[in-house]
């Protein structure tokens, strides 16, 4: 065989290897920035381009963790620290602020391997409560803190707290004196909730889940605890079956148990992900009269992001090519 | 048929270190709440007052963790937690990390049925008690000597001794009432020594507490973290729901498959929508007691 011909078949070999190997485990991530947040007759286009920046930062950030062979639980944890430090996120930073002018944090993180959780309640002074969430995980025999024995606890773990006015944003400012003035005036005010969240499934196989809120606007007690904090209601990840984040009307979400409920159907009545998230989603729930979505990722990297509100902002990326982000019905 | 079972915690207290007083002790105090429990039930009561009935009873017991007689963090307080769930709508309440609300369970019921929310933690939670016209408590109105010997045993580095129930204690109550509602309660000062903060699964619905109508109501005592994590009160639930198990397969399951595989320990209450009771654990004893209108009425320790 001639010195060409040789190396012409070589390089035919290199070229179909990768065609014959087996194809690589899926990388898949979601995220949520809240559900029923924003009418979509009241948004600008700047507006909505400036939130779609804002998801696709979040979803890359997290994507970016998977690509290089990060851990699910370190994919989550980037996208939702982005969207906690993005003010127009009701989480971190952009937390609405309560009655009394301050923000009211909770976050949960879970890895399903284990599977392993850890959450925080009702703190006013953790720049990034999703970490706050890891550490009690990754550094405590516990899963959740509330109060000011969590931002104690986040102390020992050498976690720099910030003032109040972090949250402070003008914007928040100006809604909360809205608000105020709202309810002088004797007008109910449409309470505009807003969680953030990620799911994701990493080259090893496991699946994590993360949610991040700042909670409700300034009608609400404070003190009063969501679902986003709470294991099996607004956040549950197993390998077994399934990753969930909730956003949407808290207390139906804790009185149905939806994230672990999605992951129940699936394990134990062999639905696929979008049946589960379904039936939860728009029967359950409906029925009861919880508005809201969920996104969710299952062993297989199959996404589903579903809700019964007008928009859910939301972002799906996977190592299939997949890349979008919408925050309507009509996938805009 | 009507139901109501009870527990007081579940613990490893050897059972040659606890006297036979105290024995007495514990025991007439389950009697108390199981048949306070009951009584309502017999009336035509609902199982939301029977459950709330029997948990402040244990609550109002200095034998038992929760309420009065409550087991102390780290700082030497009471921190409290409860929660209620009426299974006729799915319907909830709980607070966590309260200082000075003498029954919680009464806390967390009017949380259910006076707020639009279902979970109020801390300060703010004790705000809505005053709102309420609930009169709060001081701190020391929880703190029994026994409680503040367990603590420092703890902090020394020793094993609690006959000091029962044990550190992971809590009490709850689950009943079926004669239109066929489910609801169950847990109430708890957590573990001796916590950090100030740490809540385990009482007050979280699904954690330590679930009831749904038609399937079963569940009340859990034991290593919360674990339950959490587990999901435990709903996982059995579910087991019954999507898999038809048993209730006693789904309990068993929970227990000492799922809860046994993450290495945590405890008890389940459940009654099923026939008013069938389980009770099971995978410590060495649990303080428990049932009673139906069948005839059955039972107290047990180990």
């Amino acid at each position: 065989m001639s010195r060409p011909k040789l190396l012409a078949l070589l390089c035919l070999a290199v070229a179909v290897a990768p065609a014959v190997a087996v194809e690589p485990r899926p990388l898949a991530i979601a995220i949520h920035g809240g559900a029923g947040v924003i009418d979509p007759h009241k948004m600008t286009p700047e507006g909505a381009a400036s939130y779609r920046a804002g998801l696709a930062a979040a979803l890359d950030a997290g994507y970016a963790v998977l690509e290089r062979g990060g851990t699910s639980l370190d994919a989550v944890e980037a996208a939702v620290r982005t969207m906690e430090d993005d003010p127009q996120f009701n989480a971190g930073r952009g937390a609405l602020l309560g009655h009394d002018g301050d923000a009211e944090l909770d976050a949960a993180i879970m890895d399903g391997s284990g599977p392993r959780a850890g959450a925080v309640a009702n703190v006013r002074h953790v720049k990034n409560p999703v970490e706050l969430a890891r550490l009690v995980m990754d550094k405590s025999p516990h899963v959740l803190f509330v109060g000011e024995g969590a931002e104690e606890f986040a102390l020992q773990q050498g976690v720099v707290l910030v003032p109040r006015s972090y949250f402070r944003t003008a914007r928040r400012l100006a809604e909360l004196n809205e608000a105020r003035r709202a309810e002088q005036a004797g007008l109910r005010e449409t309470p505009s909730g807003g969680t953030v969240g990620a799911v994701a499934l990493d080259r090893a196989g496991n699946l994590a889940a993360a949610t991040s809120t700042g909670g409700f606007a300034s009608n609400h007690p404070t003190g009063r605890v969501g679902d986003s904090p709470l294991i099996g209601a607004g956040t549950y990840a197993n390998n077994e079956s399934c990753a969930v984040s909730g956003t949407g009307h808290g207390e139906s979400f804790i009185r149905q148990v939806v994230a672990y409920d999605i992951c129940a159907l699936l394990q134990y009545r062999h639905l696929t992900l979008a049946q589960a998230v379904r039936e939860v989603i728009h029967q359950k729930l409906r029925r009861s009269g919880g508005e809201g979505g969920v996104i969710a990722v299952d062993r297989s990297g199959n996404i589903a992001m579903d809700f019964n509100s007008v928009g859910m902002f939301r972002g799906a990326r996977d190592s299939r090519g997949r890349r979008d982000i919408a925050m309507y019905r009509d996938a805009q | 048929m009507y139901s109501i079972a009870i527990h007081g915690g579940a613990g490893a207290v050897p059972r040659a270190m606890l006297s036979e007083q105290r024995e007495q002790r514990y025991r007439a105090g389950l009697e108390a709440a199981l048949d306070g429990g009951f009584a309502l039930l017999e009336r035509g009561g609902s199982s939301l007052d029977a459950v709330s009935a029997a948990v402040r009873i244990l609550e109002d017991d200095p034998s038992f963790n929760a309420g009065h007689g409550a087991a102390l963090t780290r700082d030497g307080a009471a921190e409290l937690d409860a929660a209620i769930m009426d299974g006729r709508q799915l319907r909830a309440g709980a607070v966590a990390s309260v200082r000075h609300v003498r029954n919680p369970i009464e806390l967390a019921r009017r949380v259910m049925e006076k707020s639009r929310h279902v979970l109020l933690v801390g300060a703010g939670a004790e705000e809505f008690a005053l709102e309420e016209n609930f009169a709060l408590v001081p701190n020391r109105y929880f703190r029994t000597v026994e409680r503040q010997e367990q603590l420092e045993c703890e902090q020394r580095g020793q094993r609690v001794s006959d000091l029962v129930p044990s550190s992971q204690g809590t009490v709850g109550a689950v009943a079926l009432d004669g239109d066929g509602n489910l609801a169950a309660a847990t109430s708890t000062g957590g573990m001796t020594n916590k950090r100030p903060g740490r809540v385990g699964d009482s007050p979280i619905i699904g954690a330590g507490t679930y009831a749904k109508n038609g399937v079963c109501a569940v009340s859990a005592t034991g290593h919360g973290e674990y339950f959490i994590r587990a999901v435990a009160a709903h996982h059995v639930c579910a087991a019954v729901e999507y898999r038809a198990l048993s209730l006693q397969q789904a309990v068993h399951e929970t227990l000492h498959e799922i809860l046994a595989a993450l290495g945590g320990d405890g008890g389940l209450i459940a009654v099923g929508t026939d008013g069938q009771i389980v009770m099971d654990f995978s410590t060495e004893g649990m303080f428990r007691g049932a009673r139906d209108s069948g005839g059955r009425r039972e107290i047990a320790i180990y």
